[in-house]
């Protein structure tokens, strides 16, 4: 078990990375700071698909990490056998699909005013064009302790017409929105083992992709997930937990602990929209904002990376995040550690030249075939 | 409701002003029940409408909104503007959860759109609907989590007819909440409206400020029919160069008569009836639909393949979507491809009464 070293004046939770620390001081409306991750260069884009006909197969459209690509090139490109009886979602990842039918169907979303939806589109629309939005805008931008969050938690009795589609007798039992920050719905054990993106088929994987490397992959993808809430939960509902960190976890404490002033009200109710009736996928992408990938610095036998001649950097795969950064310019200063990635976009030359590689191994600029076909990657799962 | 009722209280301000400046030697401590009593009978019907609705009183809403029907134009006054929008807002906010009708059409184009943009990050929709807007938090959302990239979007829609004073007041509400929602998903998020008072056809391109970086989509929901010169509109979507065009209008299989009102809006009424929308019957149909004829899908096909575009089929994964839509309501309600045409048809009991489809140049 690694050592948390880092541990917080104020509660004494322990964190195995400084920066994971200073995030969490925030919580506590402690003066913190964040380094920049990595020096001045820009995070390098040098994921390709190896889908040639796929838009992210050009150097131009590469991804920042390779879990990011790998996700991208199995849920677009392969086969989606894995299928919902309820609601007709399929998917290509199995795991994906066994955690949307845990959901399925025993979703409701609650709004601020005190209506209940059982459908997600009709809770989104109904969301926009709420009395409660405005009014909670104001409220959090007026707090400025971040644990005034709860606020919103308070039911604001809108007299609201075309509510609750189902009438009063649906039970509701979830509510995804307002849980407080603190609580985490689905218990995530922090400590998964599991070494790629694939659990069920690792050390298939490690064969079949030969050069990218087998024990290293392990530790690129098994950096003990640098949760920033890392209270350990018994069942691991999450598969893919391990490289998004703890997805649920993560998702409030970091959104929730983000800015200090102005755009607190941004991102408060970014955590929210974070939850918003969350598929898998969802919370995939958003728990990626959840450092994974942390301590390859680049130098040090970080094989798998060092492969691909770049840095892994953290990724951000939820752009959430640096939408609301961008649209309040208080906010940038903060986000040291984020280069803007729409700046990372323009300033590429071609993905950093010559060092593309799709995640397969090969690159180069190379036509080549994919390794396998999206059929058989599937085979792995 | 919420929104309404906003638009409610700024006539009662609006009327609050007036009285005071006609009344000024009335005493402030009476201003509020004067304003009561001095409220004209639209914002009085508005709000009491809503409160009806709101107590699931349907006896009393359907009378109510028979007369806001009777008072409510599109060509009147401002009260009776108002009037009028507030019922089209309602209608469509009453009937979304009773029928799929506005959400079908949404849910289609929405995935059509995120299709088209995929790998896009500098967007720009043109829409030019009838629904409000409702159609834009479930794609901003989609945005937000379903993409791996940072998205700008840029939103103009372009409202056709109505007073300007009403149009400014509803979209500003409309674009404040769609601004505050943008932010709320964290999608980088610029709202414009254009009013075009006049045919779709003279629309002035320069207005909408389409730049050279972004990728185009042009979103037009019941709002082609409203058109006179259509395939000048086709035509001019062609020139703004689109990643995708998508339509969405009311299935008429049927000619109209020479009267010139639209069958369907009585055809409408009575699917609707049938599907089971417990709240409201309706004696008139929306008064838009009166003066504008419909096509049917096969026709508007024709002329978008004349205008230089080409169908884009749904992808399964919308197909799906679209599904999964229908299959929370009322048994009956069913997707079909459109055998001679593109697109989908929405269908009631097998009888097709929306149509969707998507376009590229």
């Amino acid at each position: 078990m690694a050592t948390n070293r880092f541990l917080c004046e104020i509660c004494g939770k322990g964190f195995q990375r400084d920066q994971n620390l200073q995030l969490h001081r925030r919580g506590h409306n402690l003066p913190w700071k964040l380094k920049q991750r990595t020096s001045k260069e820009p995070r390098k884009r040098v994921y390709v698909c190896p889908e040639r006909t796929c838009v992210h197969h050009h150097p131009s459209r590469a991804l920042g990490d390779l879990t990011g690509i790998k996700k991208h090139f199995c849920r677009k490109h392969g086969e989606k056998k894995w299928k919902c009886e309820k609601c007709e979602k399929r998917y290509a990842v199995q795991s994906d699909w066994k955690v949307h039918l845990k959901t399925c169907g025993t979703r409701e979303y609650k709004c601020d005013c005190g209506t209940v939806f059982s459908r997600r589109d009709s809770f989104i629309t109904h969301r926009a064009f709420c009395d409660a939005l405005a009014e909670e805008t104001a409220r959090v931008a007026a707090a400025t302790n971040m644990n005034n969050i709860s606020i919103s938690n308070n039911n604001i009795s809108y007299h609201f017409i075309g509510t609750n589609p189902l009438g009063p007798a649906t039970p509701q039992h979830f509510s995804p929105i307002f849980k407080s920050i603190s609580t985490v719905d689905q218990p995530i054990d922090p400590t998964n083992r599991r070494p790629s993106l694939w659990p069920h088929q690792s050390t298939l994987v490690h064969e079949s992709v030969g050069s990218i490397g087998t024990v290293s992959s392990g530790s690129a993808y098994n950096d003990p997930i640098p949760c920033l809430n890392p209270s350990p939960s018994p069942s691991d509902q999450y598969q893919l937990n391990w490289v998004f960190g703890n997805k649920n976890g993560t998702v409030p404490s970091l959104f929730s602990i983000q800015t200090p002033s102005a755009s607190t009200s941004a991102t408060a109710l970014l955590q929210k929209a974070a939850q918003i009736g969350a598929t898998s996928s969802d919370q995939a992408f958003l728990g990626s904002l959840g450092y994974k990938c942390s301590n390859n610095q680049g130098k040090d036998g970080n094989k798998f990376c060092g492969l691909y001649g770049t840095t892994p950097e953290m990724s951000i795969h939820g752009s959430d995040l640096e939408s609301s950064a961008v649209t309040d310019l208080s906010t940038i200063n903060q986000f040291q550690m984020y280069p803007s990635k729409r700046q990372n976009i323009q300033s590429e030359d071609g993905g950093g030249g010559g060092q593309t590689r799709d995640f397969l191994g090969v690159g180069n600029g190379i036509q080549v075939q994919p390794i396998c076909h999206p059929s058989s990657v599937n085979g792995w799962i | 409701m919420d929104t309404l009722f906003r638009l409610v209280n700024l006539q009662q301000q609006h009327y609050q002003q007036q009285s005071d400046q006609s009344n000024s030697s009335r005493t402030s401590s009476s201003s509020k029940s004067s304003t009561q009593q001095n409220q004209p009978h639209h914002a009085q019907l508005l709000l009491e409408t809503a409160k009806a609705f709101a107590d699931k009183n349907s006896g009393r809403v359907k009378e109510l909104v028979w007369m806001l029907n009777e008072l409510g134009s599109p060509y009147g006054d401002t009260d009776q503007k108002i009037a009028f929008y507030f019922l089209q807002a309602l209608f469509s906010r009453m009937t979304d959860s009773v029928s799929p009708w506005t959400t079908f059409g949404h849910v289609a184009c929405n995935g059509a759109i995120m299709d088209a943009f995929e790998g896009e990050t500098k967007l720009h929709i043109i829409d030019i609907s009838n629904t409000y807007c409702t159609q834009w938090p479930t794609l901003l959302e989609a945005l937000a989590t379903r993409t791996d990239e940072t998205e700008h979007l840029r939103l103009t829609t372009v409202v056709a007819g109505g007073g300007e004073a009403v149009v400014q007041k509803v979209m500003r509400e409309i674009g404040q909440r769609m601004e505050k929602f943008a932010r709320l998903m964290g999608v980088p998020f610029t709202f414009n409206v254009i009013h075009h008072t006049s045919d779709l056809s003279n629309l002035n391109l320069s207005e909408l400020d389409v730049k050279d970086d972004e990728t185009l989509a042009v979103n037009c929901v019941g709002a082609l029919h409203a058109a006179r010169r259509r395939d000048s509109v086709v035509s001019m979507f062609r020139s703004l160069r689109p990643r995708i065009v998508t339509v969405v209008e009311e299935e008429a299989d049927l000619n109209f008569g020479s009267d010139g009102f639209a069958r369907t809006c009585n055809e409408r009424l009575m699917l609707e009836r049938a599907a089971g929308r417990a709240v409201v019957d309706l004696v008139a149909c929306p008064s838009d639909d009166s003066a504008e004829r419909r096509e049917p899908a096969a026709r508007w096909s024709r002329r978008m393949h004349g205008g230089g575009f080409s169908p884009v089929a749904f992808s399964d994964e919308v197909s799906d979507d679209v599904r999964a839509l229908l299959r929370r309501y009322r048994e009956g309600w069913s997707m079909a491809q459109c055998s001679d045409s593109a697109g989908i048809f929405l269908s009631w009991k097998d009888q097709a009464v929306v149509w969707a489809s998507a376009w590229r140049p």
